[in-house]
């Protein structure tokens, strides 16, 4: 008993020692304390490693927490993820309000300029509307091209279009082989959808479908996994960003099946847009975000039946006619949206006065500036790279004033590849 | 050398046969043991725990990732009050196939009995306190059992409860049941056991006319045996919780997940297998009511073993009471483990 | 039982020297734990208290001006040789200092200070402390309390 005594003690005092050792190495929380929450969080134990996702989101004010959710204070990995909004991408549309949204973030409203959820979950990227209602008319499901259904039930009451609700589309088994067939296989390109299987179609879902740039193999053009996508948000969205939806290829409605591409580009020129497309040299140096604005984007809020309602860029509005210049405007209330939009930007800025090209609808083109000897000039958001805009008026440009649409600029302008 | 305190809440010597380890198992001593491993982690994590709704699944994490030896001590805690309910389930089993219960020690048996049912309630509060996902429906399914009993569940139910459905009311209640209104009855209890152990005689032995073994320990040696069992228990019990930490999960929020397996802890898994054939108060009340009526009945209703019987394993006297305690436990086994197969 | 043996190192009996190491292990296991309660009890949850205030602009404060921060807590000065920030923390035990037409009083005790910080009346002994000011390029005024 004794002896018994004297072994046990031995044991327990080989196990206090196992502990305080064990208690020495364990690893070092590394603390933060965002000046949003005010409340510790120990993420950056484990995720010291990961870049800050951009310059207007710093981690000092924002935190992770406030946006990826999770539990702050844990640090097994199981039970530190294990309230995450969205999985790794906290902008999927099923969270986006709670991780994206808010009064002061990126909710608000038209007038602050701070209603992104608002205008992108009704944007016609996201409902598809369009797409839906030709095909559901086409094959005799509806009696006009109307649109009726989106991606996922939206509503806008105030909706200046005509368009104040659309319902979910799920058709129901009994309806046309061609309707269901595209129910399966061609939801493909909208915000929220899974991106097609294949090289260069990789994007996340909601926001980061086009503000989180995927990481594509430099040279085989291959998408990266995602574990290799990186941790970012920006503004300056490169063309290859909206091919990962656009100009990807066809439908076919006979087969109701989409034709992927099947050239393998090896430079800018070729890759832009697949091989039957026309377009100018302007359409394929700039990135698809020089010309097309936010409002295109984005949407404003309401409903829209059809993309050609909503895109409304013309060569006019930069290059102008023949008759008359483009539209510009001089920037004098320091409040206005294209000074913000500038700032955001790593290549743009702008100052009080400058005076700058406007859409026909007012949009500012907050990437191009009139200097004060008459130049018109643009910047590439993305690479930043400066272009002087030629103008039609004063030119030996044969076009009919009436025509403006780009198909008959293309006439003349077109690229031969 | 002179007695201390501790030798002297001792008897002077005790039977040797009936100190051995494969006749009592050290169950009822253990039982004291891990009750006083869980008071001391208990007060120790009463310094970091906040019983408030938004406050008590952070205070559990910053205690386990943040404070040296949290996860001990809270894995400590888990760990001893899992084993006391199984401790005291022995004791309890060993005490029915030894006959331990007879008269003098009828009363002392029921002193038992209500300390098997305060440890119980002790882990569900417990189990309640950590306020995450895992326990929200045991939390729901558990308190809407006390509404269904007739007349006055609904009164209980706000009692227990504190207001028309579980909320920051409740954790604050079931966390001063838990450290006070179930600890005091159970240590005044625990303290009358022991003391009734003494004044019933000690362990019970067949008269000496009657025995036929007459060696015995001293306190001395008894005390001995004791300190060597705690220090392996402590020792076992610290490698646990070296190695299985404690469950936790994500903090409870007004809407729950979708897609959990509901599962009660598993202690009252056999309940919860019953539940699954209808009427709650009948088979979430009333039978687990009346098993732990029967069980304590045992000394009143069915023949004990004789006094030359004490002090031995099975003895024939009380066959029939083994009988019926070994078909109840391995009832609540068989339900138990069909509790566990997954939902079909 | 523990710690009773006769002491004679030179004819110990095994039975006295196995007794004697089974007491020192059980001791040292008695103050690992010991400390080990001691740690688990000296863990700091809270985050540290904030110890950088930004008071916004400089040019808020006119020269002459005697401002009250309850915050910090602190009053800041705009002397004719720049800002001096004295913190209202009174040195006697704790209170905050009350700024009061007759000087700096603490309604704890009544220790009374001067503008400088100076005790000049008791039962405080020492001036209140000065905190450091530190005008940034933007022109906000930040009192570090640390």
């Amino acid at each position: 008993m004794r002896r018994w005594l004297l072994i046990v003690s031995g044991l327990l005092l080989v196990i206090l020692a196992v502990i305080f050792w064990q208690e020495s190495h364990r690893i070092k929380p590394i603390a933060l304390v965002p000046t949003l929450t005010g409340q510790v969080e120990y993420c950056l134990t484990c995720h010291s490693d990961l870049a800050q996702i951009s310059n207007s989101h710093p981690i000092q004010t924002f935190g992770c927490v406030i946006c990826h959710g999770g539990e702050r204070l844990a640090l097994t990995a199981d039970l530190a993820h294990s309230t995450m909004r969205g999985g790794a991408n906290p902008s999927d549309y099923s969270v986006v309000q709670v991780s994206c949204g808010g009064a002061n973030c990126h909710s608000g409203t038209a007038a602050s300029y701070n209603d992104h959820i608002q205008r992108a979950t009704t944007s016609i990227q996201e409902t598809y509307a369009g797409a839906i209602a030709s095909i559901l008319y086409t094959f005799g499901a509806e009696p006009d091209l109307t649109a009726r259904y989106a991606t996922s039930a939206v509503q806008d009451p105030g909706s200046t279009t005509g368009i104040t609700s659309l319902a979910a589309f799920a058709p129901p088994p009994t309806s046309n082989p061609a309707i269901l067939a595209f129910a399966t296989n061609c939801l493909n390109c909208h915000i929220s959808g899974q991106p097609l299987p294949g090289t260069r179609t990789f994007h996340f879902t909601g926001c980061a479908a086009c503000h989180t740039p995927t990481q594509i193999e430099p040279g085989t053009g291959e998408n990266l996994p995602p574990a290799d996508q990186i941790h970012k948000l920006t503004t300056a969205i490169s063309y290859t960003q909206c091919d990962t939806c656009h100009n990807r290829g066809n439908y076919d409605l006979r087969s109701m099946t989409f034709q992927p591409r099947q050239d393998q580009p090896l430079d800018r020129l070729h890759d832009y847009y697949q091989p039957i497309a026309q377009f100018t040299t302007c359409e394929y140096e700039l990135d698809c975000i020089d010309c097309h604005t936010r409002v295109e984007a984005m949407g404003n809020g309401n409903l829209y039946g059809k993309e050609t309602d909503i895109q409304y860029i013309q060569c006019k509005t930069c290059h102008g006619t023949t008759t008359d210049l483009p539209q510009t405007k001089t920037l004098t209330d320091p409040n206005d949206i294209a000074f913000r939009q500038a700032q955001l930007n790593p290549v743009v800025s702008l100052k009080l006065g400058d005076t700058i090209l406007v859409t026909s609808k007012g949009e500012p083109l907050w990437n191009t500036l009139l200097s004060s000897d008459g130049t018109y000039e643009m910047i590439d958001k993305v690479a930043g790279v400066r272009y002087t805009i030629p103008l039609v008026k004063g030119s030996g440009c044969l076009q009919d004033p009436s025509r403006q649409d780009s198909a008959s600029c293309h006439l003349c302008h077109s690229v031969t590849r | 050398m002179r007695p201390t305190f501790f030798h002297h809440l001792h008897p002077p010597t005790i039977p040797a046969r009936q100190a051995r380890f494969r006749y009592t198992l050290a169950a009822g001593g253990l039982a004291v043991f891990l009750m006083l491993i869980l008071l001391v982690t208990g007060i120790l994590e009463m310094f970091y725990y906040i019983p408030t709704p938004d406050q008590a699944g952070n205070s559990i994490q910053t205690l386990v990732f943040l404070v040296p030896f949290g996860a001990l001590v809270r894995n400590l805690h888990y760990w001893a009050a899992q084993f006391l309910v199984i401790v005291v389930l022995i004791h309890l089993l060993r005490v029915i196939f030894t006959g331990g219960y007879a008269r003098p020690r009828r009363f002392n048996y029921l002193l038992g009995m209500l300390l098997l049912v305060i440890v119980v309630f002790l882990d569900f509060t417990g189990y309640i306190l950590r306020w995450d996902e895992g326990i929200r429906w045991a939390l729901v399914a558990g308190t809407n059992l006390v509404k269904s009993i007739p007349l006055i569940g609904n009164g209980l139910y706000t009692l227990l409860v504190g207001g028309s459905q579980p909320g920051g009311a409740t954790l604050i209640r079931f966390y001063s049941w838990h450290i006070f209104g179930l600890m005091l009855p159970a240590g005044i209890l625990v303290a009358w056991h022991l003391f009734r152990v003494r004044r019933d005689g000690g362990i019970a032995v067949p008269p000496a006319a009657l025995r036929k073994d007459h060696a015995r320990i001293s306190r001395y040696e008894l005390v001995r045996r004791e300190v060597l069992a705690m220090l392996l228990a402590l020792a076992g019990l610290l490698l646990l919780s070296v190695f299985v930490p404690a469950p936790l999960a994500a903090p409870l929020t007004a809407t729950s997940p979708l897609g959990e397996t509901a599962r009660a802890p598993w202690f009252f898994l056999w309940v919860q297998q019953m539940l699954k054939l209808g009427n709650p108060f009948l088979w979430g009340v009333l039978v687990p009511v009346a098993a732990l009526v029967l069980l304590g009945l045992i000394p009143y209703i069915f023949p004990h073993p004789s006094g030359a019987e004490l002090g031995s394993w099975f003895p024939k006297g009380n066959r029939f009471a083994q009988l019926i305690a070994g078909l109840l436990f391995l009832a609540i086994l068989i339900l138990t483990a069909l509790a566990l197969l997954p939902a079909s | 039982m523990p710690f009773r043996y006769p002491v004679n190192h030179s004819r110990i009996s095994r039975r006295d020297f196995l007794k004697l190491a089974r007491d020192a292990i059980l001791t040292v296991c008695g103050l690992l734990g010991l400390g080990g309660v001691l740690r688990f009890l000296s863990a700091q949850t809270e985050p540290a208290p904030q110890t950088d205030f930004d008071l916004g602009l400089a040019t808020n404060y006119a020269v002459g001006s005697q401002t009250v921060f309850l915050q910090i807590p602190a009053i800041l000065l705009n002397t004719s040789d720049g800002f001096l920030a004295i913190s209202l923390i009174c040195t006697h035990l704790g209170c905050t200092v009350e700024s009061k037409p007759e000087g700096l009083v603490c309604p704890c005790h009544g220790s009374r200070f001067d503008l400088n910080g100076k005790v000049t009346h008791g039962p405080a002994s020492q001036p209140l402390n000065r905190l450091h000011v530190e005008i940034t390029s933007d022109g906000k005024i930040h009192v570090h309390t640390a």
